[in-house]
């Protein structure tokens, strides 16, 4: 019963600022770009053969990349302004036990980053359909692969929105966490794959397209496995950093 | 959950007055019963700042207890911790005989007011309280009552970032009020309210504390809270320096008028009263009882005009209480 009051109280306070708003307008632009790009975009040698195949329409319509790094950086942002705003002192007035404000939070979070990726991948398929006759091309992605593209984009939406939460419950402060979560989501991976060899496929872009359908690297569980993990880390050290520190 | 009596308490070990009898009676109590505040050897540092220093008091039901101190004194840490939002290094804080996270229904129980700007900008006041409402199970007709008792109806669903200083306070003030608790730890709430604010504060507190809540108002405002309390607790770096009924500690010092006061001035504070020039042959003395005071100028010769209890303001018992380094002074009725 607490929790369910929790995430009620949550799921207001991420829907009672224009800040979804934004992410959703973000996610129109994406998806108008897709729309251009098919209908203005060519290859190299002026033709449109990155659109010729259900594979490649595939791979243009795939969100979920987008929504790990997308739902991160909402994550942190929501999270953090807790911190900034002190809404959070109200919520641990609440909830002191804080362990289950954290994982309220969390779940509504997760639940926002998902439905916004949903409607990302969502809008970026029907964008893509509605340009592609326009070229000589028609729609050839099946149903359920555009059924996995969707629901890779909700996970991988859900688990970058609990990265990102985790890293705005460290940090604390918006501009912070931004810098945090684009520092994780962007700068590093690559980076990383520099230093560490066979890294690469266990970098989120790449886990992200695999879940999607649209690349091999690792098999599915695995990348399911582990863009998760990439989310549960920064989860459990916000979630520990929360209960153990004064709210000041 | 620990129901209690809405008696006097016994003074704790720092407090230098005895706690008080007098005042006014609970009502009825309020619903979910009566709770003692009891803060117990409570110390808090931050690296080698020591905040909160063995600082032990109690606040009792029925009464509205002013919670005084400079800034930086430790008030705002010391509600902090007795609300579980920061550590205690050593001590403890209990509401009702309970912590704050033991409390069955923690906001229900205790309205609180720490930080006076904690919402978003961004948010409609409506909404801020519906959050609230929502996390602790409290109806949405519940939100538009309380904005109607704290008169920002009319302005309930502007963004709470355009709202006066008065009228933030007054959307905290419904906050704390939204789950109908027994017990009410409000910081500043005077800040930024205009005269009708701080009236119609007052009455909401005192009526508050007479059916039976329990009220503790730490404010830097000495004029309202002399108006306001019943009772005060005042602090100076962290360290309790004078805990009792605020009519009492008015009355706690004696006015001396004699032929010599320089030498009746010096003659006291040998034995450790502390003494204030007061026109050119008085001296307020505090820390010795009034009858003291005559036997010791009789000893050295010095003849009295006149020795009469003298009732100090609120701002000149501060003063004098927060002037030096806290030690717990003996502070005796004359």
């Amino acid at each position: 019963m607490t929790m369910t009051r929790l995430i009620r109280s949550e799921l207001r306070k991420l829907t009672s600022t224009k800040m979804p708003l934004a992410f959703l307008a973000v996610i129109v632009v994406m998806a108008g770009l897709n729309a251009f790009a098919v209908i203005a975009g060519t290859d190299m040698d002026g033709s449109k053969a990155f659109i010729a195949t259900a594979a490649d329409q595939r791979s243009l319509t795939a969100f979920a990349a987008n929504a790990f790094m997308g739902a991160g950086l909402f994550g942190a942002i929501a999270v953090a302004r807790e911190y900034g705003h002190h809404t959070v002192v109200p919520t641990f007035l609440a909830s002191p036990r804080r362990h289950r404000a954290v994982l309220a939070q969390l779940t509504a979070v997760a639940g926002v980053g998902g439905v916004l990726s949903i409607v990302g991948a969502g809008l970026t398929v029907t964008a893509v359909a509605l340009a592609l006759p326009t070229t000589d091309y028609g729609f050839l992605v099946s149903a359920g692969d555009v059924f996995r593209v969707i629901a890779a984009a909700a996970f991988a939406g859900a688990a970058g929105a609990i990265l990102g939460a985790g890293i705005g419950a460290v940090v604390r402060n918006v501009g912070g966490a931004v810098t945090s979560a684009v520092l994780v989501l962007i700068i590093a991976p690559p980076l990383v794959v520099q230093l560490v060899s066979g890294s690469g496929s266990w970098m989120p872009g790449i886990l992200a397209n695999v879940v999607s359908g649209t690349a091999t690297d690792v098999a599915a569980p695995a990348a399911v496995a582990a863009l998760a993990t990439w989310a549960i880390i920064p989860a459990m050290i916000g979630l520990i950093a929360v209960r153990r520190r004064d709210v000041v | 959950m620990t129901m209690t009596s809405p008696t006097a308490t016994s003074p704790t070990a720092n407090s230098v007055v005895t706690a008080p009898t007098t005042g006014p009676q609970p009502c009825a109590a309020p619903a979910g019963g009566t709770y003692l505040l009891t803060v117990d050897n409570v110390t808090k540092s931050y690296g080698h700042h020591v905040v909160v220093d063995h600082l032990s008091f109690t606040v009792p039901p029925g009464r509205v207890t002013g919670f005084l101190g400079p800034n930086g004194s430790g008030k705002s840490t010391t509600l902090k911790i007795m609300l579980d939002l920061a550590r205690a290094d050593e001590g403890s804080a209990s509401i009702g005989g309970r912590r704050y996270r033991d409390l069955s229904d923690p906001a229900r129980t205790v309205g609180a007011m720490i930080e006076s700007e904690a919402f978003h900008p961004g948010r409609s006041g409506r909404n801020h309280l519906r959050i609230l409402a929502d996390a602790i199970g409290i109806s949405p007709t519940r939100v538009d009552d309380i904005l109607e008792q704290v008169g920002l109806a009319d302005a309930a669903d502007r963004r709470a970032g355009a709202y006066s200083l008065g009228m933030r306070q007054r959307l905290g003030l419904a906050a704390a009020l939204l789950g109908e608790p027994p017990v009410l730890i409000l910081d500043e709430p005077g800040n930024g309210l205009d005269p009708q604010g701080i009236r119609t504060l007052r009455d909401l507190l005192r009526s508050h504390a007479a059916r039976g809540g329990t009220v503790f108002v730490s404010s830097h405002l000495l004029a309202e809270v002399e108006h306001l309390a019943d009772d005060v607790i005042v602090i100076n770096q962290g360290r309790l320096v004078a805990h009792g009924a605020l009519a009492e500690l008015q009355q706690a010092a004696s006015l001396a008028r004699s032929t010599d006061p320089h030498r009746l001035a010096a003659a006291l504070e040998r034995t450790g009263a502390t003494t204030q020039a007061q026109g050119g042959d008085g001296l307020v003395v505090r820390g010795m009882p009034i009858d003291e005071i005559g036997d010791r100028a009789f000893a050295i010769g010095v003849a009295l005009h006149e020795l009469s209890p003298h009732a100090g303001s609120l701002e000149e018992l501060f003063l004098n209480w927060t002037s030096e380094p806290s030690t717990d002074k003996e502070v005796s009725k004359p």
